[in-house]
C-alpha cells in the first residue's frame, strides 16, 4: 500500500493504518500451522474424559501397531520432565506438581494422558482413539464454593481442605470504620468462568537437530523469551541451545501468556524421536484444556457516610483456581485486591482472598487479569450504596474521585497513582449522552411501562507492567534499533505483539524520532535467536514499557549519529533534523543514509566511537500507569422475553497520550465487545461432575457482529509521567470498563420492580424470572 | 477435529447415488453443514460419504399446477434468494433466511435440513404450517408423505435406510394468505429456542383458515392444531397464541428451561400470528 | 441432568413389573442393545449400538438393577462409555395400576460426558426422552 505520508509530517497521534493488516487480512500472514518442516511428524493428544479418576492402565499397543504411528508415550516416559511453572509465589502457596502427562490420576477434563506421534495428523488422531485407558471414576467438584464445604471430594488428596492458599490485605482501622459506619451495604457478586476463545488455537511445532544438539520450538505465545527460560528448564536443556519462535499469533488475550504442558512435551518428543513434531490444538482442546478467564465469587461491604462518602470497603473474594496453577493463576485475583478501591479516596480496606482447588480447567489472567472482576464489584457496589442512600450514581462517584490536586495518589492497597482527572471523562460522557435528557427519557419510557436502564462505571486499571519488584519475572523491557548501512532501519523489540499494533506504532516513534519514512522502519519481535531478552506482551505494557524502551534506544542513537555526522561535516556542533545532520553555521547536512554508511565502513571513526549504527536498551518502568475512564450505556428490557437490547454505548476512555486513535479505536472495540460477552453471554459452565457443557461455540456464545452495538469511542488524555511518551495503555480498558456499566444499566432498568443486584451474564431467562417476580 | 477415515464416492445420476446408499455403513452428503461437523467431532462415523452434489436435477425451483416444487438439493440461500419462492411461498424464503450464517445458508441444503430433524431446525416448522409434501425416492421408486408425517421425532423421520429425500412441494399462496416465521435465536449456534410459522387466511380481520407450525419447543416439529382451532373460531391471537403450550413436554437446556420455552413459544406465536394477520390483509 | 416422565403399558402391573426385570426384554427394548450378558445378580453387560441421525457410537455398557420392591418399584442404573464419551443414566421406576393398565413413573438423572457432552446440551434433553419413549413403545410391542 502506497503512504502519503511524508518526512517531514509527525506521525505520532495519526490514525495510520496498521502495517499489519494487509497480510492478516489477505491470509498472507505466516502461523504455526503454516510452516512445514522435512520429516516433521505430528502429535495427538489423549486426554481425560472424566474429572477426577485414577488411571488403573493404559493400553497402547493397538495404537503402536497402527501403520504411521511413530511412537506413544505417557506419563511414565516423562515423569522426569519437570514440572509445569507455576511463576507466582504467595505466602503458603501451595503448588501440585503438574506434570506435562498425567500420572497415576487425572484432574480434569481434557487433563493430558498420552500422546501419539504419527507421519501425518490424521494417523495421529486415528491411533488416539487407539489407546484404551482404564479409569477409576471418582467423585469431583467443579464449583469453588462447594469445594470449600466440608466434606468435598478433595480435587488434590493431600489437600482436604481444597484451599491452596489463603491471602488478606488491609489498611486503615478496618473494624472501628464498619462499627461507626452510617450505611453498610452488601452483597454477593460474581464473575463467571469465561472462556477467552482466540480465532487461532494454540499451536506448537519443535524442531531438534541433534549435531547442534540445538532445540527450536515454535509456539503461538505471547512471552518468547520467559518461555525459552522456563522450557528450557523443563526440559533440562541449557538455555542457549533452546531458541523460541513466536511467528503470527491469531489472539492470545492473555490465554497464551502461560507456558503449558504441550509446549514442552512437543520438545521432548522432538529430542526423543530427532524428527520435527507438530501440534496443532484443536477447537475442543482449547475450550477444555486452555486457560479459563475469571471465576470469582466475591463478597463486597462497602461503609458509608450518610453524605456518600466512602469510608471503607471489605472483601472475600473466592477465586476459583481449577485443578492446578499454571503460570500466574494464583496471583490474578491479588490484581483484583489492589484495584479494589478503583478510583476512590477510601484509605480504609480489607481482602481476605481463599484459593481453591477444583477439577476444572486452571483459571489465569484474560484480558483485564483480576482487574474486570474488581472494577465489576466495586462499580456494582458504588452503584448499590448510590440507590441505598437515593443519590444520584454520577454524583456519588463525583464525589469520593481522588481530585486532580493528589497525584501521585498513594492507594489504601499501596500502588501509586501516577496521573489523573477522573471526572473529566466521566463528565465527557454525561455530556455525550445528554445524561438530564436521559433520565428524563427515561421517566417517560417508564410512564409507558417501558424498561428503560442508564448505567455507568467509572473504572481505573493498572497497566504497563510493571516495575520489575512488583513482577514475577522482570517488569522492565528492552529494544535495539539498527540503522541499516542503506540508512533503513531496524528494530527488534522485546514484547510479543499478537494483535496490538506495535509494528505500526513502533514504526510511528521511529519516524518521528530519526526523521525517516515510516516504511522505512521494520520492526522484529518474537523470536529469541534474533530479538535480545524481553518480557513479552500482556498487562496493556507493550507501548508504554517497550515503547519507551524503544524511546531510550533512539535518543542513544541520535547522540551517535550526531557524532558521525559531526565528524562527516568537520565541525564539533550539528543538529539531527528530518533525517539529517546540518551544521548550522556552514549550512551543510549529510543523510542518515550517508552517515549509517560511513558509520559500517568505519574508515574514520569519531573519537571513542565504535563503528556500526546500532544501540539496544533496557528500561526500567518506575512505576505502573494507571488509565482511567467512564462508560455509559443505555439498555431497553423487553417485558415479555427478558431481552437486554444495549442501545447506546458511550465509552470515554483516558489512556494516556494517544500514538494512533485507529489502534487505539481498535483495542477499545475489541474490549468492549469481550466485556458485553461477559455481561450478556458468555459463561463456562461445568456440571457438577465437572463435565464442560459449554464445550463448543454451539453451546458457548460470544458476541457476533450483530450482536454488538454501536460503540461511541470518545477521549480524554492525561499523559503519564511515568514515561517521556506519556502513553498509559488501552489493551484491557474496554473489557474493564464495559461490564459493570451494561449490569448498573440493566438493574437501573429493573430498579422500580426493587432489583438492586444481579449476576452475570444477563440471560433473558435471568431477566424474565426477575420480571415474573422471582429472584434473580 | 479430525474425522476417521472414509471413502468418497460421486455418484452421476440418481440411481447411481440409491445404489450406492443401500450400503448401510454409507451415507448422503448434501451441504456437509450437519454431518461434517459430527464426522469432525466422530460423533459420526461413515464408512462412505455419498456426494449428492454431483446428481443431476435436484437442485431446481420450479412452479407446477399451483404448487413449488423444490429440489432437495437446493440450498438455503437459493431458497432465500429465490423470486419465485419470494412471491409464492414467502414463509418458506423467510425460514430459510433465519438459518445460521451466510456460510452455512450457502452450503446447507433444504433436503439435508429435514432428513436431519435437528429438533431446533428452522424448515420445519414452515413446512409443518405450509402442509408441504416431500418426496422420498428408494431403489423401489418414489412416495410422497406429508409433512406432518415426515418429521416423526428427534433426528427421526420417515426417510428410510437408503432412501433420499428428493423433492419438497410446498402450496402457491393464494390471495389473502398472510405468514410469518418468527424465531427466538439461541445467543451460541443461532439454532432455533422456539420458532413459530404462522400461516393465515383472513378476510377483514376473520380468520378463515389456520396454520401453525412449531420448532424448538420439544422434540420433534409439530402442528399446534389447538391454537389453529381456536383462531378459526374467531379467538384474538394472544388468547390462541396461548394454547401452543398446551400439553407440550417442553425442552430443557442450559439456554433455556422449560418453562421459559413455553412462555417464549406463547411470545413468539402471538408475534408470528399478528405479523401473519397483518401480511394477509 | 434431570429426567422425569411416565408411561402407559397396557398390562398388569405384575406383568409389567416381571418385564422390566428379564434381561432378554430389557435388550429388545433398549434402543440399540445389541447384546447383554449377566455379570452379576441383576447386572449385566451390555453392548449397544446409539445411532441417532448422523451421530453413531459403540457403547459398553453395564446395567444394574437394585431396590427391588416387587411390583411397586426398582431402580434401573444404566452406564455406557465410548469413544465418543460417556452416558449415565439411573432412577427410580414406580409401578402403579391405572385400571387394566400400569403407569410406569420414572424419575432419574442422565449424565453425559465427553465429547457427546460439549456438543450436544441442547439436545441431550429431547434425545434422552426419545430413547425413553422408544423402550416403552418396543416394551408393549415386546409382549407376546
Ligand atoms: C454454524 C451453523 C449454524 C446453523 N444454524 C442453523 C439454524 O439456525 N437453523 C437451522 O435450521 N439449521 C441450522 N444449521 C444446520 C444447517 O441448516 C444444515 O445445513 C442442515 O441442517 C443440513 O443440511 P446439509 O445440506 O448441510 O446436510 P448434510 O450435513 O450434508 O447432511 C445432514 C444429514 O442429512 C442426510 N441427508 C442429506 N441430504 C439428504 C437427502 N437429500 N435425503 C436424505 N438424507 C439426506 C445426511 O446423510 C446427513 O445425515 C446450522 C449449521 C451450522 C454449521
Amino acid at each position: 500500500m502506497a503512504s502519503v505520508i511524508t518526512e517531514q509530517e509527525k506521525l505520532i497521534g495519526k490514525g495510520i493504518k496498521r502495517k499489519e493488516d494487509p497480510r492478516l487480512i489477505t491470509g498472507t500472514a505466516t502461523y504455526v500451522d503454516d510452516m512445514q518442516l522435512p520429516g516433521m511428524h505430528h502429535a495427538c493428544i489423549v486426554r481425560s474424559p472424566y474429572a477426577a479418576a485414577n488411571i488403573k492402565s493404559i493400553d497402547i499397543k493397538a495404537a503402536l501397531e497402527t501403520p504411521g504411528v511413530v511412537a506413544v508415550y505417557t506419563g511414565a516416559a516423562v515423569k522426569d520432565v519437570g514440572p509445569v511453572p507455576c511463576g507466582a509465589s504467595l505466602p503458603g502457596l501451595r503448588v501440585p506438581h503438574h506434570h506435562i502427562l498425567a500420572q497415576d490420576r487425572v484432574y480434569f477434563v481434557g487433563h493430558p494422558v498420552a500422546v501419539v506421534v504419527a507421519t501425518d495428523r490424521y494417523i495421529a488422531r486415528d491411533g488416539a482413539d487407539l489407546v484404551e485407558v482404564d479409569y477409576d471414576v471418582l467423585p469431583a467438584v467443579a464449583d469453588p464454593e462447594k469445594a470449600l464445604a466440608d466434606g468435598a471430594p478433595a480435587v488434590h488428596p493431600q489437600w482436604p481442605d481444597n484451599v491452596a492458599f489463603n491471602f488478606h490485605q488491609e489498611n486503615g482501622e478496618v473494624e472501628k470504620v464498619f462499627a461507626e459506619a452510617e450505611v453498610v451495604v452488601k452483597q454477593r457478586i460474581t464473575s463467571q468462568r469465561l472462556i477467552p476463545s482466540s480465532m487461532e488455537t494454540r499451536a506448537v511445532l519443535a524442531e531438534y537437530r541433534s549435531g547442534e544438539k540445538a532445540l527450536t520450538i515454535y509456539s503461538s505465545s505471547q512471552i518468547p523469551h520467559l518461555l525459552r527460560t522456563l522450557v528450557a528448564g523443563m526440559l533440562g536443556v541449557p538455555e542457549h541451545k533452546l531458541r523460541v519462535v513466536v511467528p503470527e499469533v491469531g489472539g492470545g488475550f492473555g490465554s497464551k501468556l502461560n507456558v503449558y504442558a504441550e509446549e514442552a512435551l512437543m520438545g521432548w518428543i522432538a529430542m526423543k524421536t530427532g524428527k520435527p513434531v507438530k501440534w496443532i490444538e484443536s477447537r475442543r482442546e482449547n475450550f477444555l484444556t486452555t486457560i479459563h478467564g475469571r471465576g470469582h465469587v466475591d463478597y463486597y461491604e462497602i461503609a458509608a457516610k450518610k453524605d456518600g462518602t466512602i469510608t471503607g470497603i471489605r472483601l472475600k473474594l473466592i477465586q476459583d483456581l481449577g485443578a492446578y496453577h499454571q503460570l500466574l493463576t494464583p496471583a490474578i485475583p491479588t490484581l483484583s485486591v489492589l484495584m479494589m478501591p478503583g478510583l476512590y479516596r477510601c484509605q480504609t480496606i480489607c481482602a481476605d482472598i481463599v484459593g481453591v482447588f477444583t477439577n476444572c480447567v486452571p483459571t489465569d489472567a484474560y484480558r483485564g487479569a483480576g482487574r474486570p472482576e474488581a472494577t465489576h464489584g466495586i462499580e456494582r457496589m458504588v452503584d448499590m450504596l448510590a440507590a441505598e442512600l437515593k443519590m444520584d450514581a454520577a454524583e456519588l462517584r463525583l464525589k469520593n474521585f481522588i481530585q486532580p490536586g493528589e497525584f501521585p495518589f498513594a492507594s489504601a492497597t499501596g500502588l501509586t497513582y501516577d496521573s489523573g482527572d477522573y471526572a473529566k471523562p466521566l463528565k465527557k460522557a454525561l455530556d455525550i449522552v445528554n445524561y438530564m435528557g436521559l433520565r428524563e427519557q427515561q421517566r417517560k419510557a417508564r410512564a409507558e411501562g417501558r424498561w428503560m436502564g442508564i448505567g455507568m462505571s467509572t473504572y481505573g486499571e493498572i497497566c504497563a507492567f510493571g516495575p520489575s519488584p512488583a513482577t514475577p519475572a522482570g517488569g522492565w523491557e528492552s529494544a535495539s534499533v539498527r540503522i541499516e548501512p542503506s540508512g533503513k532501519i531496524t528494530v527488534h523489540t522485546g514484547v510479543s505483539p499478537h494483535g496490538q499494533g506495535e509494528e505500526t506504532t513502533f514504526s510511528q516513534i521511529v519516524a518521528d524520532e530519526l526523521g525517516v519514512d515510516f516504511n522505512d522502519v521494520v520492526v522484529l519481535h518474537g523470536d529469541t535467536a534474533i530479538v535480545q531478552y524481553g518480557i513479552g506482551t500482556f498487562g496493556s505494557r507493550g507501548t508504554a514499557v517497550g515503547g519507551t524502551a524503544l524511546y531510550f534506544a533512539l535518543q542513544e542513537l541520535k547522540a551517535k549519529i550526531k557524532r558521525f555526522g559531526a565528524m562527516l561535516l568537520d565541525t564539533d556542533s550539528v543538529v539531527y533534523e528530518e533525517g539529517r545532520c546540518a551544521c548550522r553555521k556552514t549550512g551543510n547536512s549529510v543523510s542518515l543514509a550517508e552517515i549509517a554508511g560511513a558509520s559500517y565502513r568505519a574508515m574514520k571513526l569519531p573519537p571513542g566511537t565504535e563503528p556500526g549504527m546500532m544501540a539496544t536498551y533496557f528500561w526500567e518502568p518506575p512505576n505502573f500507569t494507571f488509565p482511567f475512564g467512564a462508560h455509559i450505556v443505555v439498555t431497553e428490557v423487553d417485558k415479555e422475553t427478558g431481552v437486554v437490547t444495549i442501545q447506546r454505548y458511550v465509552a470515554v476512555d483516558d489512556c494516556g497520550k494517544i500514538l494512533n486513535p485507529l489502534i487505539v479505536a481498535g483495542q477499545v472495540h475489541g474490549g468492549v465487545a469481550q466485556g458485553i460477552g461477559q455481561s450478556l453471554y458468555e459463561h463456562g459452565i461445568y456440571d457438577d461432575n465437572g463435565q464442560l457443557l459449554t464445550g463448543e461455540f454451539m453451546d458457548y456464545a460470544i458476541p457476533k457482529i450483530t450482536m454488538m452495538p454501536w460503540i461511541e469511542s470518545e477521549h480524554t488524555e492525561t499523559p503519564s509521567p511515568v514515561n517521556p511518551l506519556g502513553v498509559k495503555g488501552v489493551g484491557e480498558a474496554g473489557t474493564i470498563g464495559c461490564s459493570p456499566a451494561v449490569v448498573n444499566s440493566v438493574v437501573d432498568a429493573l430498579s422500580p420492580l426493587g432489583v438492586r443486584h444481579l449476576d452475570m451474564p444477563l440471560s433473558p431467562e435471568k431477566i424474565w424470572k426477575v420480571l415474573q417476580g422471582g429472584q434473580a | 477435529m479430525i474425522a476417521h477415515p472414509f471413502d468418497y464416492l460421486t455418484p452421476k445420476s440418481l440411481p447411481e447415488a440409491l445404489l450406492l446408499l443401500a450400503d448401510p455403513d454409507a451415507k448422503a452428503l448434501a451441504g456437509g453443514m450437519s454431518l461434517i461437523p459430527m464426522m469432525k467431532l466422530r460423533l459420526a462415523a461413515p464408512a462412505k460419504l455419498v456426494d449428492l452434489r454431483g446428481v443431476p436435477g435436484l437442485t431446481s425451483i420450479s412452479e407446477e399446477s399451483g404448487r413449488l416444487k423444490i429440489g432437495a438439493l437446493a440450498t438455503h440461500f437459493d431458497i432465500e434468494s429465490s423470486r419465485l419462492v419470494r412471491a409464492k411461498c414467502p414463509l418458506l424464503a423467510m425460514a430459510a433466511a433465519h438459518i445460521g450464517d451466510v456460510q452455512v445458508r450457502n452450503m446447507g441444503t433444504i433436503g439435508g435440513s429435514i432428513a436431519h430433524a435437528d429438533p431446533a431446525a428452522d424448515y420445519p416448522a414452515a413446512l409443518q404450517a405450509l402442509e408441504a409434501t416431500i418426496s422420498i425416492a428408494g431403489v423401489g421408486g418414489t412416495r410422497a408423505v406429508s409433512a406432518a408425517e415426515f418429521f416423526v421425532d428427534t433426528f427421526t423421520t420417515a426417510v428410510g435406510p437408503g432412501e433420499l429425500v428428493v423433492e419438497v412441494s410446498v402450496p402457491v399462496e393464494a390471495a389473502g394468505t398472510g405468514t410469518s416465521y418468527q424465531k427466538c435465536l439461541q445467543p451460541a449456534s443461532g439454532f432455533a429456542i422456539v420458532g413459530v410459522a404462522a400461516r393465515l387466511q383472513a378476510v377483514s380481520g376473520n380468520i378463515s383458515m389456520a396454520r401453525i407450525g412449531v420448532t424448538g419447543l420439544s422434540g420433534c416439529s409439530f402442528r399446534a392444531n389447538g391454537v389453529e382451532a381456536l383462531l378459526e373460531s374467531g379467538s384474538d391471537p394472544q388468547a390462541a397464541a396461548a394454547a401452543i403450550a398446551n400439553g407440550i413436554d417442553a425442552n430443557s437446556d442450559i439456554h433455556a428451561s422449560a418453562e421459559y420455552r413455553l412462555h417464549l413459544a406463547r411470545v413468539y406465536a402471538a408475534k408470528a400470528i399478528r405479523a401473519a394477520l397483518a401480511a394477509a390483509r | 441432568m434431570k429426567v422425569t416422565g411416565s408411561h402407559l403399558v397396557p398390562l398388569d402391573r405384575a406383568r409389567v413389573y416381571s418385564m422390566l426385570q428379564d434381561p432378554e426384554v430389557l435388550a429388545a427394548c433398549m434402543p440399540g442393545c445389541e447384546k447383554l450378558e449377566k455379570s452379576g445378580e441383576d447386572s449385566y453387560t451390555m453392548k449397544m449400538k446409539m445411532a441417532l441421525a448422523a451421530i453413531s457410537g459403540q457403547f459398553d455398557g453395564k446395567v444394574s438393577i437394585t431396590d427391588q420392591n416387587p411390583p411397586g418399584s426398582f431402580r434401573l442404573l444404566v452406564e455406557g462409555t465410548s469413544k465418543i464419551g460417556f452416558m449415565k443414566g439411573g432412577g427410580l421406576l414406580t409401578l402403579t395400576t391405572e385400571g387394566d393398565a400400569t403407569c410406569v413413573a420414572y424419575e432419574g438423572d442422565v449424565q453425559v460426558g465427553g465429547t457427546l457432552a460439549a456438543v450436544g446440551q441442547r439436545l441431550i434433553d429431547a434425545t434422552s426422552k426419545m430413547m425413553i419413549k422408544r423402550f416403552f413403545e418396543k416394551l408393549i410391542a415386546v409382549q407376546p
